[in-house]
């Protein structure tokens, strides 16, 4: 692809920010680990403020569980809550995330009556196939959870975090929040305090599971803002996978996912943790972090798949925080329509030697916008650190728009951190070649897609999410078909 | 009549005539060789039988087993039997050799392929073309070397069993082993299949290994010399140059590309 290298030239070849030692660029709290209050944060969250969080920073750091207990940390969120404004991303010159049209107001955390059962979104996308468990949350309410009678009895637990705060106190208050904010911005806030429901996920100790934990959360009707919270811990040398679904009913109307995810794995454990996100074609508005903290000799393979919602913003922070973690973080977006996307990776290093290898693929047909940073993160002391970040995404609409922005903070001398990628639009000789061949031009343009994201998807070693993510790709190529068609004939 | 006729084909492309009134008949069974020099329309001729949408046809006409093919879709063309061999295969990552070829092989049928049939016709070209097994299950043309990349082109025209298909310089860049492969396949194809064939090259050397009973001269836009494989011979002793002396006083003499 010949085209894409060029435009990959454009896009990419931005001067890498390099810091030879700490910047202000990284936040405070890289020591002291849970001493510091989260003093800086209320700053930022004072009214007429909300710009500062325009700056892409990693979390980095110690989080707001610092010992504070449940009820004081919701009232401190709230307290930020109600001190700011909704918040505004912007990368001067490439993008802005802007949550403007979303009426806060109008949106509920609980629609009325409450739902009871798991809406037919939830059961119409996920694959019938054997799991370890299942919890599934419906606008504020954890309408379903199933656990493995043997896992169950060596000791696993999946519930309601509600639930896990009242009977597993001990194993949720070392870690609730451990390492995320709960006042950068009015949505974190919000989730932070009005969070209700949520999953709780406990592997323990040497446990290996092959089947995977299902956390769901579903929006089933406009008109509703859920704060989903999820802590998974995977204790020293457990193995498991989780796979995360957020979906949402074809509804007319606003609605809001603003969640709030942290995945702890101690020494020695292995995960595999993949997310479908898809919110349909309502509008719905996601502005979510999620957190994953790998310890010692602890393995994450990290791959979420972000196919659908009207605004999306997602900070997704893998962090290596003992001797010899590793990580693979892998992620695709396909964009439709009018959706905006705005990604937020994270590769933070916070111990050497740790490796880390972060491969990002994405599509954008429509009008849609995307946007992408990878940010790789070496802090001091992170020697023998060895991580490469890559970002691969293809135009399919002449309105589309994709921006990626890779930069590298490096604050260790020991160290190899390199990036690169494409940015690409159809390759009209492959489209010709395969025509060649008898197909068609869309089926030739599906054959290029599902080719580009192949490499990702063959990676979720899962062959029904495999499936899924799959037939979620091609039908948005299909809805998109005369939008192909048009850029053909544009050219 | 033939089945590809070629009626005084005019094309351009970006406002400059590359083709200036091509006249060519090709059936099945038969091998055809069209030779020219460097720039004289052989690959032009080739995309544009294939519809390649940058070249645009300003005068003439493709008629392809009594169809007028002029306006086709390339992947109707395909269908309805035409085949090209590219100079430069496209590599398509992600997608193994042989889903692509189940994908072709089903986009010209009305019921998918067995799974069995298709397992069978595979290991028969596999033979044929003597490639590795794991060929197959390697990503199309990707990272493939350029005597790979000409055999995935013979392993789908196999599997596809066109009436006609066209080799564009298929030879180029092969060594000798992987040029005899190639030439035998096609020569196998046309003995077992029946198929017609358009070898465009530059050279002489694949008709050593594959005996055309046509062989057609370009130069400049225009067939201005045709012949059987003699011509082959004499294009050996003498060169384009000569030729293209012979030809140039009669040609304009004819005004269109004489005989």
């Amino acid at each position: 692809m010949t085209r894409s290298a060029k435009r990959s030239a454009r896009a990419l070849s931005r001067p890498v920010t390099a810091v030879s030692e700490l910047g202000d660029a990284i936040t405070p709290a890289a020591a002291g680990n849970g001493s510091t209050p989260p003093s800086d944060g209320h700053r930022q969250a004072k009214p007429g403020r909300h710009r500062e969080a325009t700056l892409y920073h990693a979390l980095a750091g110690a989080g707001a569980g610092d010992g504070r207990s449940l009820q004081q940390l919701r009232e401190a969120a709230l307290e930020a809550y109600d001190a700011s404004e909704l918040p505004v991303w912007r990368r001067s010159g490439f993008w802005t995330t802007s949550l403007q049209s979303l009426d806060l107001d109008a949106l509920a955390t609980q629609p009325s009556p409450p739902p009871d059962s798991v809406p037919q979104v939830v059961s119409r996308t996920l694959p019938d196939r054997p799991r370890a468990g299942r919890i599934v949350q419906s606008a504020g309410t954890v309408v379903h959870v199933e656990l493995d009678a043997e896992l169950a009895a060596k000791g696993v637990v999946l519930c309601s975090l509600q639930d896990a705060f009242d009977d597993h106190a001990e194993l949720v208050a070392p870690w609730y929040s451990k390492r995320l904010a709960i006042d950068r911005n009015k949505l974190e806030a919000a989730n932070a305090a009005f969070w209700t429901g949520g999953a709780f996920l406990h592997v323990p100790e040497g446990v290996a599971v092959e089947d995977p934990f299902e956390i769901v959360y579903a929006i089933d009707s406009p008109g509703v803002a859920q704060y989903g919270r999820t802590l998974v811990v995977g204790a020293p040398n457990s193995r498991f996978r989780v796979h995360e679904y957020d979906l949402a009913e074809d509804f007319e109307g606003q609605a809001l996912h603003a969640g709030a995810f942290e995945l702890y794995l101690q020494d020695g454990a292995r995960c595999r943790l993949a997310q479908v996100q898809d919110w349909g074609a309502g509008e719905v508005f996601d502005v979510s972090t999620r957190f994953v903290g790998v310890g010692r000799d602890a393995h994450c393979h990290w791959l979420p798949s972000l196919l659908g919602g009207r605004l999306v913003r997602q900070h997704l922070e893998l962090a290596v925080s003992e001797p010899g973690g590793d990580m693979a973080f892998r992620g695709l977006f396909f964009t439709e329509e009018h959706e905006h996307l705005d990604v937020f990776a994270v590769d933070l290093h916070e111990t050497g030697p740790s490796g880390g290898d972060v491969h990002w693929r994405g599509a954008a047909t429509g009008e849609s916008r995307a946007s992408f940073e990878g940010l790789i993160q070496i802090d001091p002391g992170a020697q023998q650190t060895h991580t490469y970040l890559q970002i691969h995404s293809m135009m399919l609409s002449p309105k589309a728009r994709v921006d990626a922005i890779p930069s590298v903070l490096v604050s260790s001398d020991d160290v190899s951190a390199s990036h690169g990628g494409t940015v690409g639009e159809l390759d009209e000789t492959a489209i010709f070649y395969m025509q060649t061949r008898g197909l068609d031009r869309p089926a030739a343009v599906r054959v290029i897609v599902e080719g580009f994201f192949e490499p990702l998807i063959s990676e979720l070693e899962d062959e029904p999410l495999q499936e899924l993510v799959r037939a979620k790709v091609a039908d948005k190529l299909a809805a998109a078909r005369e939008d192909i068609e048009a850029y053909a004939t544009s050219r | 009549m033939a089945d590809l006729e070629i009626r005084d084909l005019h094309v351009r492309i970006e406002e400059r005539e590359i083709l200036k009134g091509v006249d060519l008949d090709i059936s099945r069974g038969e091998i055809h060789a069209l030779m020219g020099p460097n720039g004289s329309g052989k690959s032009t001729l080739a995309s544009t039988l294939m519809g390649h949408p940058s070249y645009e046809i300003t005068e003439g006409s493709i008629t392809f087993k009594g169809e007028d093919i002029t306006e086709a879709e390339p992947h109707e063309r395909a269908k309805a039997g035409l085949f090209l061999a590219f100079q430069y295969p496209v590599s398509i990552p992600g997608v193994s050799v042989a889903n692509f070829l189940r994908m072709a092989i089903n986009a010209k049928r009305e019921e998918p392929i067995q799974v069995k049939e298709f397992r069978n016709e595979l290991q028969h070209a596999i033979e044929l073309l003597d490639v590795d097994k794991t060929f197959t299950s390697r990503h199309l043309n990707d990272g493939f070397s350029g005597g790979e990349k000409k055999r995935a082109e013979i392993l789908q025209m196999a599997m596809l069993t066109p009436d006609v298909a066209i080799l564009d310089e298929t030879d180029s860049g092969l060594d000798i082993d992987a040029l005899r492969t190639v030439a035998e396949g096609v020569q196998r194809l046309h003995d077992e299949q029946g198929l017609g064939a358009l070898i465009i090259t530059h050279y002489q050397r694949i008709l050593h290994y594959v005996k055309p009973q046509f062989v057609h001269i370009l130069m400049d836009g225009r067939i201005v010399l045709e012949g059987g494989v003699e011509l082959v011979e004499r294009l050996e002793r003498e060169g384009y140059d000569e030729i293209r002396q012979e030809v140039g006083a009669s040609a304009v003499a004819a005004g269109d590309g004489g005989v």
